[in-house]
């Protein structure tokens, strides 16, 4: 699998504390993602922001229930995406989405291979 | 910044304890004047106080929770005035807000030495690209950490500025999850970096010495930055 020239970026915002059937709604959106054989996902934590219900989501020392935001970024082709949508549609209740069109440089993809350090 | 003239003075009161959008009232209204523009805005602390409610709140007994009265107090123009009441109206609650009209005899001055910070920002704005580098945390690149040789790199070449983060979660090209162990050390890595085409491209070269594995995203993006002064690097 090689991915070069135009593709898109997704970006999925929501909550830390969002749950999808009893687990982490990122860790639901990340699975299906490799379900659907789509090139790759990346999760990030923010450290402080706030979303459509304007709450400030910030984590509180000594508190271990955070919800902070989290921001899932993927990246593949127009065509694989599309397929990801209606199950967004139905997992992210409360969240935005953002597709953007990057141009990939380089992508490899070398079975096995990987430098150990 | 106000002039001598007619104007409003406003009063707003509301309860300590009072909430707006999960934190204090008269804080979130003190942000809303401050981000409009409002020449100047006091709160104070009111020591004992009571309400519509006629309950008494004072400062003697012993309260867990502080329900001290808080005034927040503004002067501004006429129109000024007008344009935030909604907003106000909306933020004040069970509140109370009064205004009446004042004449500004002799408006407050900046001090001198932020006079000098008027000097307007460099503003540059305009069309950019951003290169986002994904990588893995555990990469190396001559035995040291990929992604810090890769900023070392951008550095080098004079590229803007760089950021790079830390992510939770994520699979990439080997298909294998990296997670959010505590002892582990392989979680992905995105370099974000923002500049013009032509320096970002020309750094495309090296970056395919580095990396070995990753992903390299090139997007347009707009610029709006503000530098306070030219750059000295």
């Amino acid at each position: 699998m090689k991915l070069e020239g135009k593709a898109k970026m997704l970006r999925i915002h929501f909550g830390e504390a969002d749950k999808w059937k009893g687990k982490p709604l990122y860790e639901a959106i990340v699975e299906k993602c490799r379900e659907l054989d789509i090139a790759g996902a990346t999760v990030f934590r923010g450290i402080e922001g706030y979303g459509a219900s304007t709450l400030i989501h910030r984590s509180y020392l000594f508190r271990r229930s955070s919800d902070l935001p989290i921001m899932v970024a993927i990246v593949d082709r127009e065509d694989k995406l599309t397929k990801l949508f209606p199950v967004l549609d139905e997992m992210v209740r409360e969240g935005l989405i953002a597709i953007s069109d990057v141009e990939v440089i380089r992508y490899v993809h070398q079975e096995g291979v990987r430098s150990q350090a | 910044m106000l002039k001598p003239g007619p104007g409003k003075k406003v009063g707003i009161y509301v309860a300590e304890d009072q909430q707006y959008h999960g934190g204090p009232s008269y804080a979130a209204i003190l942000d809303y004047l401050f981000f409009h523009g409002v020449s100047g805005a006091t709160v104070t602390r009111g020591i004992a106080g009571f309400g519509a409610d006629h309950h008494m709140h004072t400062t003697r007994l012993v309260d867990v929770v502080q329900r001290l009265p808080i005034k927040v107090e503004f002067i501004e123009t006429v129109e000024k005035v007008e344009e935030l009441l909604p907003k106000l109206h909306q933020m004040v609650g069970t509140g109370l807000l009064e205004m009446h009209d004042t004449t500004i005899v002799k408006p407050a001055e900046k001090k001198r030495a932020e006079a000098r910070g008027d000097v307007p920002a460099l503003k540059r704005e305009g069309k950019a690209k951003m290169m986002r580098i994904y990588v893995g945390e555990n990469d190396k690149w001559n035995g040291k950490p990929l992604y810090d040789e890769i900023v070392k790199g951008l550095r080098a070449h004079d590229i803007a500025g760089v950021t790079v983060y830390r992510g939770i979660l994520g699979y990439g090209a080997n298909r294998r999850i990296h997670k959010d162990a505590t002892f582990s050390h392989d979680r992905p890595i995105l370099i974000s970096t923002v500049d013009t085409e032509e320096k970002l491209t020309a750094f495309v070269p090296i970056l395919d010495q580095m990396v070995q594995q990753g992903l390299v995203v090139l997007s347009d993006v707009d610029v709006i930055k503000y530098t306070p002064e030219l750059p000295t690097r």
